[in-house]
């Protein structure tokens, strides 16, 4: 089998292997076309702490104060952050530098406009057209512009949060949290957010250096050290966030992680108790949405997968409340983006109003079981494996509009390929664990086999 | 490596470069320190991303005069250095000095090395385990300060007590001399010292960028004035009358005030005035003259122990600091040598050899340069004279000397003549132009 490409140029930004693609040369190239697309103005740059953070931030500000910007470096921190700074600042644009979930030798650019939302897929590809052409703005010497240093632009998410959603009410003991913040940008705000919110705050893996202490993802199988430190410290809840802190996953209180699904459901759950109105979800999200949803006579839009996607309908729809099935939460009020600490907020809010814990919440609803698998798969591939699955399920009702997610009487499942990896995904969701298995043992037998196959004609 | 910001010098090459120097020194701790043109900070994350991910330990130095680099790769054990600065080009241009793990330049066949490394664009790449997550700051500035102040005879000026106008031209030296002579007993009148501020003036210290300078000696009753170019290398001097001197005259009054503490090998360029043999006939000194660019003077001085090297640029090498043009170096030489004597400058520069130097350049199409370098050559053998191919064609005559040479820099041919008399270097400047142009 080829090797798989390490580069990945798409509409969610430009994502590739340290030390291999993604080179200090292509990162200022996409730089420049980035401070082309947005006519040399004022833009904000944030990084995670991975390992690579700081050539790839000095080829970012290279490219783009040779295209005449204004550049606002807000150091390590993370992604929501660069989104609320964008705003605050009334920036023109921004930068985010993390590979968020990817391992430790990924990095990347992702884009966001004025507005904080990351680049749609639109305004993406005319980024990306400016890129390929290669004509980018050069300003000469005398009119260069500089770059600003601003610290304490995490204390300003916090101090943003508290304005919306306030302190948590008084208890006897104070909810007590375990915070694994996988070494990732999280690991100083978390901590002093949950402080200030009046939590008793337990952080793990809370340096800061780019060594991943777990994979960055924040799924029940990763998350071993924060269910033995739930259990110790007797905690209230386990948080776990992921690198760049836009995705928040929960452990109960029983030390048991609840699925990263569970975080939109509690939030919702939340934010409808608080007011009622629309809710805005990706395709890939739990059943359990719509009866959260539904238990409060509130609709539930359903969007094509990607952040911007989301926040989008959001605005279009003016939803209270939106999100991804992988732990990320939308709070418009305080920020339209995929914020853990926002996630984090609502979901002791609703511990410290309800005086419920994890597991009696959990309990309160259905149980659905989710089953999330990948394979590696080269990006040409991709179309195959679709549309094999769409002529093998012909026979049921599909929606083409991200992947292929087909609705079986007793469930559903989505294949897709991922925006950021060489890899295809595949979901599969049912009422019991058993009836899950079962649908993803059909389809996913059914993508090997087609990759197998279509490897072995390539290769004859 | 050197262009216009805006136009030729991208990004994309800052980074390209780096990656490139990075790979030639096999990864290792390397300074980077930059000028104040507005462009330098553009170039400072161009270079310290190519450095960082072919591997690299960056050490920023910030603003920075490009000696004070230079001293500090030894001070803090580095592998080499990238000085970002255009030295004395006007503020549109920027460049890249590579500097070597001995604080000297790359050579021209190591520069040529590293171009291949370039060219051929197969650079180190660093992994996210070998990657330098950060880089470290250091003020090389004090560093370079004490030891000016260890290689001088500071309490000779301290007694003498001299008023010093220095013009920095809002350059990397605004942040080193004045407080160097301040702290040596000087009093100093400053201008221009803002590294926040636009060159108010090219910065390349000749007559006609001294204006401002003339007029504060002047106004202050200062006893000599100084300029300096944007990154620390050249030197103008201004008399206590107030006279601009010729950039030419900076190394000839250094020499003759070394050659009066201590004789020895002088190191100079082909292109460099012959006041330097006159000076050193009558003080004692064998001069050696090298081909032009400042790696060579900096070889040769170490190679041949030399006591001053200097170029007619307004260059001077003083070894008791570094064995590279430092115009803080001469400064401290020539403050000490003042202080000595007891004369003023006018004065001394008065004793100093007149000659008139011209300057001519001759534009060529690139295909054509040496076959008329090679024409002017059998020019001179017809004429039965003898030359020296040092760096192009230099002829002693009886009424001066010539030097003809390609430019490294753009298609044309540079010719300098030299004569006593005006009228003399005239008639020779016709009659090399006569010979090329047949």
């Amino acid at each position: 089998m080829r090797a798989i490409p390490t580069l990945k140029i798409s509409i969610s930004g430009v994502r590739g292997v340290i030390g291999e693609s993604l080179t200090p040369t292509l990162l200022t190239r996409f730089a420049q076309a980035f401070g082309t697309y947005v006519g040399s103005a004022t833009i904000v740059i944030g990084h995670d702490p991975r390992t690579s953070g700081e050539m790839v931030k000095q080829a970012v500000i290279a490219g783009l104060l040779s295209s005449g910007c204004h550049v606002i470096d807000i150091g390590m921190c993370p992604v929501p952050t660069v989104q609320l700074l964008v705003r605050n600042h009334r920036a023109h644009g921004g930068i985010a530098i993390t590979a968020s979930h990817n391992p430790a030798e990924w990095n990347a650019l992702k884009f966001i406009g004025a507005d904080g939302l990351f680049l749609d897929s639109g305004r993406a590809r005319e980024m990306l057209d400016i890129y390929h052409q290669g004509e980018y703005t050069k300003v000469a010497g005398v009119e260069m512009r500089r770059v600003e240093e601003i610290s304490g632009a995490t204390d300003l998410h916090i101090q943003k949060i508290l304005e919306v959603l306030g302190p948590l009410p008084q208890r006897k003991e104070p909810l007590r949290v375990v915070l694994d913040a996988c070494n990732g940008a999280g690991s100083l705000v978390g901590p002093k957010l949950l402080a200030a919110l009046g939590a008793e705050v337990i952080p793990i893996n809370s340096t800061p250096n780019g060594l991943f202490p777990r994979p960055a993802e924040p799924l029940a199988e990763n998350l071993g050290d924060l269910c033995t430190a739930v259990k110790e410290h007797r905690a209230d809840i386990g948080f776990a966030q992921d690198m760049d802190a836009d995705r928040l996953a929960i452990v109960s209180e029983e030390g048991i992680p609840i699925g990263e699904d569970y975080t939109l459901v509690l939030a919702t759950l939340y934010v409808l108790g608080k007011k009622l109105g629309p809710v805005v979800a990706n395709l890939s999200s739990t059943s359990l949405l719509h009866e959260v949803a539904n238990r409060f006579n509130c609709p539930l839009f359903l969007t094509k997968i990607g952040e911007v996607n989301v926040t989008e309908k959001m605005q279009q729809e003016d939803a209270v409340i939106g999100g991804e099935g992988n732990g990320g939460v939308i709070y418009p009020q305080i920020n339209f983006a995929r914020d853990s600490l926002v996630g984090m907020a609502l979901i002791l809010h609703l511990l410290a109003e309800t005086g419920q814990t994890i597991s009696e919440l959990v309990n309160g609803f259905p149980r659905f079981s989710m089953i999330k698998e990948k394979l590696a798969c080269p990006s040409d591939k991709i179309p195959v494996v679709l549309r094999m699955v769409r002529r093998e399920y012909a026979n049921y009702p599909q929606d083409l509009r991200d992947g292929v997610k087909v609705n079986l009487s007793n469930g559903w499942f989505l294949v897709r390929g991922s925006n950021t990896e060489p890899i295809i995904r595949v979901l599969a969701e049912a009422e019991f664990e058993a009836e899950a298995r079962e649908i993803m043992g059909g389809v996913y037998s059914r993508v090997q086999d087609c990759l197998t196959d279509t490897t072995r004609v390539a290769s004859t | 490596m050197r262009g216009i910001i805006g136009e030729t010098f991208t990004p994309e090459v800052a980074v390209g470069f780096s990656q490139a120097f990075g790979t030639y020194l096999d990864g290792g701790r390397i300074l980077v320190c930059r000028d104040t043109r507005a462009s330098g900070p553009m170039v400072r994350a161009a270079v310290i991303a190519g450095l960082l991910a072919a591997g690299c330990e960056v050490i920023d130095l910030g603003v920075s005069p490009t000696p004070s680099l230079q001293l500090a790769v030894k001070w803090l054990k580095a592998d080499g250095g990238i000085a970002i600065t255009a030295g004395h080009n006007p503020s549109q241009w920027n460049a890249l000095k590579f500097v070597r793990g001995d604080g000297l330049y790359l050579n021209p066949p190591q520069a040529e090395e590293l171009l291949d490394i370039f060219h051929q664009g197969e650079f180190a790449k660093a992994t996210w385990a070998q990657i330098k997550p950060a880089i470290q700051h250091q003020d090389s500035i004090q560093h370079h300060i004490e030891l000016l102040t260890g290689a001088f005879d500071i309490e000779v000026i301290k007694n003498r007590r001299p008023k010093v106008a220095v013009d920095c031209c809002n350059g990397a030296c605004s942040q080193l001399v004045p407080r160097w002579l301040r702290d040596i007993g000087c009093e100093v009148l400053t201008i221009n010292d803002s590294v926040d501020a636009a060159f108010p003036h090219p910065p390349e210290p000749k007559p006609d960028t001294m204006a401002q300078l003339s007029a504060v000696v002047k106004a202050g009753n200062a006893d000599i004035g100084f300029a300096h170019d944007a990154d620390g290398e050249r030197l103008g001097i201004v008399t206590e009358l107030g006279q601009p001197l010729s950039e030419e005259l900076t190394f000839a009054l250094a020499t003759r005030i070394r050659l009066e503490q201590r004789t020895g090998t002088l190191v100079t360029n082909v292109s460099t005035t012959g006041a330097i043999e006159q000076i050193a006939a009558v003080y004692g000194g064998a001069v050696v003259r090298t081909q032009v660019g400042q790696a060579y003077i900096s070889e040769s001085m170490i190679e041949l122990n030399g006591v001053l090297g200097g170029e007619g640029s307004g260059g001077v090498t003083v070894p008791e600091v570094h064995s590279t043009h430092d115009s803080a170096a001469a400064v401290g030489l020539i403050l000490e040598g003042l202080a000595r004597s007891g004369k003023t400058v006018s004065e001394i520069v008065k004793q100093l050899p007149r000659l008139t130097m011209l300057k001519h350049n001759l534009p060529v199409a690139p295909n054509r340069l040496y076959s008329v370098l090679q024409n002017f050559r059998l020019a001179m053998e017809q004429e039965r004279l003898t030359y020296d191919l040092t760096d192009g064609i230099r002829v002693m005559l009886p009424e001066g000397w010539i030097h003809v040479r390609a430019s490294n820099t753009e298609s044309m041919i540079r010719v300098i003549v030299e004569a006593e008399e005006a009228r003399s270097a005239q008639k020779l400047l016709d009659w090399v132009r006569d010979r090329l142009n047949k």
